[in-house]
């Protein structure tokens, strides 16, 4: 890949739920499939986790007109432009690569937790046993190795492909254009732009644990941009407010001795 | 496959029925998809929602087991509405035939039943011929007793009513699909269908396909591209294997195993080599005893001569008028009379209906050896659920065998593609490919019977296996080789005056060239031209050139016959030989030779009556079988019921169930047709996660956390009367057996209106069994019947009646 | 060292006590500092690594809700509740810290001013505590709720960072005198009378009042 901006289109209305990219996922990035139970769902495990970093969701929809659909949607990583996770990330460990993604530095990462709870899409886990958070980080040294991430490379139907932002984002809108309906785009409207974008058949909000219009969460917003500078200037003013009353009001020292008791120390 | 996966591309219309091709041949699905986005409309009839229907363009619910009463409404339809391919099913097929006399249909039967044997005498089920013997034709399709005109009597029952109240489909949704199926009647459309065991599952399992075959020979569909009816076969080699004949009654090629009452050589290729005096029949089968003289001689080599019939009587016998499946092999043994069992890459314990009786029966065994790359419930069933250890005899043992991964050689897939491969990784430990047990085990029995003799020794001590090298391992080419076919001497060959001087040990480039007197070898007639003359592997040429445009890729791999890759593609084109379609041109005849696909056979079209041939060359009356006698229930498809299903009378006749199916007998054998303790329909499959038993891919962690276990799906409506919670535990009963699963409640299966009452049903997967993982559940098979196709004995797994209730 | 004739203002269970909550309290900043701002991410360098620098600043915070709560109980009854009308009294003056007062209005023990900061830093502590808790242990919250956990905790820390400085200011060389009653327990009773006038005149009264080189008065007064 070169190292322009790369998209990931996952077009939902021609994934097979085949599960190959979630297998495809675990292999390449070496993670443990781990003891399930069925829960009454196609869907397994239920939930992203530390070892499952995509998952297709299976849903049964009855649209309005009562019509019965089952959707599909390939959950993982959004690769935010803006990406909250990078933002509250104390260590670095979560940052931008060459490719506009969100990469983890797993060496850097304290399992602080910070950024599971700061993602709008509910993506980062974190794994007791090492202590670390994971997450997809589109198969960075694949990328970098010119080569495409293992889910990419394993979807039989084309529901994945990757490339340029441009020619990706026009092929996505070509496609949503001609499947018509409540088909649209999903991912270049909100945080900046997501590097994986969707192509929905149904609207946003039908979709299970997809946010209707993701943002950086307010609560962010008001510990890194006003808490965290406001800590500053409340520290600072404290300080030299203090010196100013020293130096202007002077400190409160005990009165004259009148019961003939030894002066207080720090006078005059 | 008549056709091949990347042609589904070319397709109009695609009906999948029979199959769930999302999720269980992805790949093929991908080209399905293809179609899709050029513009095709893509059905699925399917008793349950699944991922396929989701991604087609409309989705059929259907009761499991009434595919014939739904297809015979279409056929109803295109007949009746006149949506046929007029020239096409005049010229190519043999609707304009006159049937006998003495044929007759009546309540379910047709003429020639035997009540007691359940086998029809098929001595009525004639073509008249005239006093050339060559068959009598009616052009203008009038004569009452034209196949066209019996055929549109005998579908004349289907009506649309009667469709619906038998497969609880809506009149609507059956006459949606007839409609835009039947629109490909026409030159410039192709409709294809795809099926899988969706299809063959059923008592009724070749008719389901043949009901197709008539819809594609009406519509024209049938050797064109985007047309044909494909079989989706789901392991990447199950092509490979029936080609090389896992069937017990076929040898290498679809050739015939003998029957004890064919004692001679003679006899036995009069039965089988089809005889036509029509002159414009190819009659390409009239070619028998070449390829079956040939096969003799690759097992027999220089043993086999003319004096001894090349070894045709070492050649093991069928026991006339019986058979040999897998269910009659369980049945032996469950009645004491099998004493040894070899199972090879199988699960049987899991896979073979009517598991409780299966396991029985392997408590009878003396000996049990089991060739596999992991363990299975079969090789363990003397440790099994209920089973005493101390109280079986049988030893058991267990031969570790490598990978497809783990082995050089050939794989063939439905679009009969022969793709060589190569190792990838060294098996683990003692495990070689289970080709080289085989071989290593045959060479030592043979050295006993040299040592010791034996019934039938020469068969054995004959046998020309020579295909361990110098190191003691299987040498795959040898063997690739073998079944290509060599010239045993010099032999000069004359192709339209051409003469080429092929040498001893030569392998044979096409079957073409194979002869019956003993001077050539080919262990699979079909086979042949997989390796060039020169030795070259066909099979591993990897060429990407498309010259047609239609996806062929000529020059990538081998596919058999004769590297063709659309069959009876000279049906494509006019009896002038132009293509009908244009804009798909497969094939055009240009005055002196055909351009495009390899055709089938060199000769002029039909127009040409001195030399040309007609297009279905592997016919007898070269055309295709409207009316088809060649199936032990009727030359025309008849709608039966399941064997258990929950209805007491046929809609249609007197029969209910399919007049022919053999009934197993044992006290094991149990059903329970429209029993009120047992309401519900069930059918099984396999999930995308697991391959069949599940004995492979349970041991794989990433595919057992995404289907853990056994589950069942019940419609909503079910799970509401029942009291039944999404994810809560059941069991489903039949009368043969239980499981305790998983209910998945879904919105994906609804219930019937069959009759006017309401029917359930239910479907499990059979991926599961107790070895591993130890909490996934046990076989579905516990639930199944003994019994299935009349012609095939491929299980009725897909249609059966069960109860469930909370766990 | 006290010298004869200063009174003891703290006894040995309260200086530890503060001092623990004063500890835990200012390498609760620094390592958080070290968490908050990637440019002092050094910090952890200092304790082997971020990681270390997690779990110092996770166990400290233990050790600083053991501390809270300690504290709470020990000086809930003199420093949480006002009494009026003289706690009033002085605020309206504040304390004589801002402009000249004649005379500022006799207070108990503690004056509002450290009432105010006291309960500051109890709730806000409280909060530092059930905030940290959560992000430490998230399991079986809604992210909703988790996530506000992070501004709530950096809010705390703004109040009590500044909190810091104040009283950093006023027990040292804004208040001289106050520092050591805090190291060693003693003060001068020109300081007690100049701070907590009401204070040491119902100590001297009660007789309970100790002074270095005295015996206690307390068992003469009855």
């Amino acid at each position: 890949m070169n190292t322009s901006e790369l998209i990931k289109v996952i077009d939902t209305t021609r994934c097979t739920a085949c599960r190959g990219c979630q297998v495809a996922c675990k292999q390449w990035n070496e993670l443990p499939g781990l003891r399930t139970k069925n829960w009454g769902s196609y869907q397994n495990p239920p939930d992203l986790e530390w070892n499952t970093w995509t998952l297709i969701r299976f849903q049964e929809y009855v649209n309005d007109k009562g019509t019965f659909k089952w959707m599909f949607r390939k959950d993982g990583c959004m690769h935010c432009t803006d990406a909250a996770c990078v933002k509250v990330c104390p260590s670095g460990a979560l940052y931008h690569t060459e490719y506009g993604t969100v990469g983890i530095k797993k060496n850097l990462c304290i399992g602080c937790k910070e950024c599971i709870a700061a993602c709008p899409f509910e993506v980062p886990r974190y794994n007791r046993a090492t202590d670390k958070v994971s997450k997809c980080d589109l198969c960075l040294t694949r990328l970098q190795s010119n080569q495409q991430p293992a889910c990419v490379k394993s979807c039989p139907t084309g529901a994945l492909s990757i490339g340029g932002k441009d020619k990706m984002m026009k092929a996505a809108y070509d496609r949503v254009k001609e499947l018509g309906g409540d088909a649209s785009v999903y991912g270049d409207k909100f945080v900046g732009g997501t590097h994986v974008v969707y192509i929905l058949s149904e609207k946003p909000e039908v979709y299970d644990k997809l946010p209707k219009s993701p943002s950086i969460p307010l609560s962010v917003i008001a510990w890194k941009d006003w808490l965290k500078p406001l800590s500053l200037i409340a520290g600072g003013g404290v300080v030299v407010g203090s010196l100013l009353h020293y130096i202007l009001h002077g400190p409160k020292r005990p009165d004259e001795d009148v019961s003939g008791d030894k002066h207080a120390e720090g006078g005059k | 496959m008549t056709n091949h996966y990347c042609d589904l591309k070319n397709a109009d219309v695609i009906l999948i029925m029979g199959s769930n091709a999302a999720e269980h041949h992805p790949i093929a699905f991908k080209w399905i998809l293809r179609a899709k986005e050029k513009g095709a409309t893509i059905i699925h009839v399917d008793p349950r929602y699944t991922r396929t229907s989701a991604r087609c363009d409309f989705h059929v619910p259907l009761r499991s087991g009434t595919d014939i009463a739904f297809l015979g409404g279409m056929i109803h339809y295109i007949l009746t509405h006149r949506k046929y391919f007029k020239d096409y099913v005049v010229n190519y097929t043999n609707a304009s035939f006159i049937v006998s006399k003495d044929f007759y249909f009546k309540d379910g039967l047709f003429s020639g039943y035997d009540q007691a044997k359940r086998k029809y005498s098929k001595d009525t089920w004639v073509l008249e011929k005239d006093g050339k013997g060559i068959p009598k034709r009616d052009m203008t399709l009038t004569n009452p007793r034209s196949v066209f005109q019996m055929l549109k009597k005998h579908y004349s029952r289907y009506t649309l009513d009667k469709v619906s109240s038998i497969t609880g489909v809506s009149k609507e949704n059956l006459l949606k699909v007839y409609e835009i199926y039947a629109s490909t009647g026409v030159p410039g459309k192709a409709g294809t269908e795809c099926y899988a065991l969706g299809w063959t599952h059923h008592t009724t399992g070749s008719q389901n396909i043949r009901s197709m075959s008539i819809i594609q020979l009406l519509l024209g569909n049938m050797g064109i591209a985007g047309g044909g009816i494909n079989a989706l076969r789901g392991e990447p080699n199950v092509q490979g294997s029936t080609d090389h004949c896992i069937l017990y009654g076929n040898l290498p090629g679809y050739l015939k195993m003998p029957v004890a009452s064919l004692d001679t050589l003679e006899k036995y290729l009069h039965k089988c080599t089809p005889v036509s005096k029509d002159p414009q029949s190819a009659n390409y089968y009239s070619n028998y005893p070449k390829f079956f003289v040939s096969f003799l001689k690759s097992m027999w080599d220089n043993k086999a001569t003319k004096e001894n019939e090349f070894g045709y009587n070492w050649l093991p016998k069928l026991d006339d008028g019986k058979a040999y499946s897998t269910m009659h092999m369980f049945d032996a043994m469950y009645a004491g009379k099998v004493k040894g069992y070899f199972c090879v890459g199988a699960d049987t314990a899991v896979s073979t209906p009517n598991s409780n009786k299966v396991r029985k029966a392997m408590e009878n065994l003396d000996w049990l050896v089991g060739e596999n790359i992991f363990n299975n419930e079969t090789y363990e069933f003397w440790r099994g659920p209920g089973v005493d250890p101390k109280k079986i005899k049988t030893e058991c043992f267990l031969l570790p065998a490598s990978a497809s991964m783990e082995k050089e050689g050939s794989q063939s897939n439905s679009g009969r593609w022969v793709q060589w491969k190569y190792k990838a990784a060294e098996a683990p430990g003692d495990a070689i490919p289970v080709g080289e047990i085989e071989i290593k085990i045959m060479a030592a029995i043979k050295k006993l019977y040299e040592k010791e003799g034996g019934p039938n020794a020469k068969a054995i001590v004959n046998l020309k296996w020579d295909y361990l090298d110098s190191k003691g391992r299987m040498n795959v080419l040898k063997i690739s080789k073998q079944i290509n076919g060599h010239f045993l001497k010099d032999t000069v060959v004359d192709e339209k005056g051409v003469k080429t001087l092929y040498k001893k040990g030569q392998t044979v480039p096409t079957f073409g060239m194979l002869k019956a007197d003993g001077s050539t070898s080919g262990g699979n007639w079909i086979m042949a031209g997989s390796f060039g003359a020169n030795g070259e592997n066909k099979m591993m040429k990897r060429g990407k050139d498309d010259p047609t445009g239609l996806g062929l890729y000529p020059n990538w791999s081998f596919a058999w016959p004769v590297n063709r890759r659309i069959i009876y593609n000279r049906a494509s084109c006019d009896i002038n030989g132009k293509p009908y379609n244009p804009k798909r041109k497969l094939l055009e005849w240009t005055g002196d030779k055909w351009v495009g696909d390899v055709p089938d056979g060199p000769w002029p079209p039909m127009a040409d009556k001195a030399k040309g041939k007609y297009p279905f060359i592997m016919k007898q009356d070269g055309v295709g079988s409207l009316f088809g006698p060649g199936m032990v229930e009727g030359p025309f498809p008849e709608h039966y019921e399941p064997l258990e299903g929950p209805l007491t009378k046929n809609p249609l006749s007197g029969q209910l169930i399919n007049p022919t199916i053999e009934i197993f007998k044992s006290d094991m054998d149990k059903t329970a047709n429209a029993d009120a303790k047992f309401p519900y329909v069930c059918t099984t499959y396999s999930c995308t996660e697991h391959w069949c038993s599940g004995a492979l891919t349970r041991w794989q962690a990433w595919l057992l956390e995404m289907q853990p276990e056994l589950y069942v799906e019940i419609g909503e409506k079910l799970a509401q009367e029942k009291g039944i919670k999404n994810g809560s535990r059941v069991k489903v009963h039949s009368i043969r057996g239980q499981v305790e699963c998983v209910a998945m409640v879904t919105k994906r299966f609804q219930p019937f209106t069959v009759e006017g009452k309401t029917v359930h049903q239910v479907g499990l997967p059979f991926n599961y069994g107790w070895l591993f993982p130890k909490d996934g559940g046990d076989s579905t098979n516990f639930l199944t019947p003994t019994v299935g196709d009349a012609n095939t004995f491929c299980p009725e797994y897909k249609a059966f009646m069960v109860n469930v209730v909370k766990a | 060292m006290p010298e004869k004739g200063m009174i003891k203002i703290t006894d040995g269970f309260e200086r530890i006590v503060h001092w623990m909550l004063a500890g835990s309290c200012i390498l609760l900043f620094i390592t958080g500092l070290g968490m908050m701002y990637r440019e002092l991410n050094f910090i952890g360098n200092l304790m082997g690594g971020l990681v270390a620098l997690k779990y110092v600043h996770n166990f400290t915070g233990l050790l600083f809700i053991v501390s809270l709560v300690l504290a709470t109980r020990m000086w809930w009854h003199e420093a949480g509740k006002f009494s009026m009308p003289e706690d009033l009294d002085w605020m309206m003056c504040a304390g004589g810290y801002l402009w000249h007062v004649e005379k500022v209005p006799e207070i108990g023990k503690y004056n509002p001013g450290q009432k105010m900061f006291f309960l500051t830093v109890v709730g806000c502590g409280a909060l530092m505590g059930v905030t940290g808790l959560v992000m430490w242990f998230p399991v079986g919250l809604s992210m909703d709720l988790v996530r506000w956990m992070y501004p709530l905790h950096a809010l705390g820390f703004v109040v009590l960072f500044a909190f810091f400085f104040v009283h950093l200011y006023l027990g040292t060389i804004g208040n001289p005198g106050t520092f050591m009653a805090m190291i060693d327990g003693w003060a001068t009773k020109a300081w007690a009378r100049k701070q907590h006038p009401k204070w040491l005149r119902e100590m001297e009264e009660s007789g309970k009042l100790e002074v270095y080189g005295e015996e206690k008065t307390e068992a003469a007064s009855h």
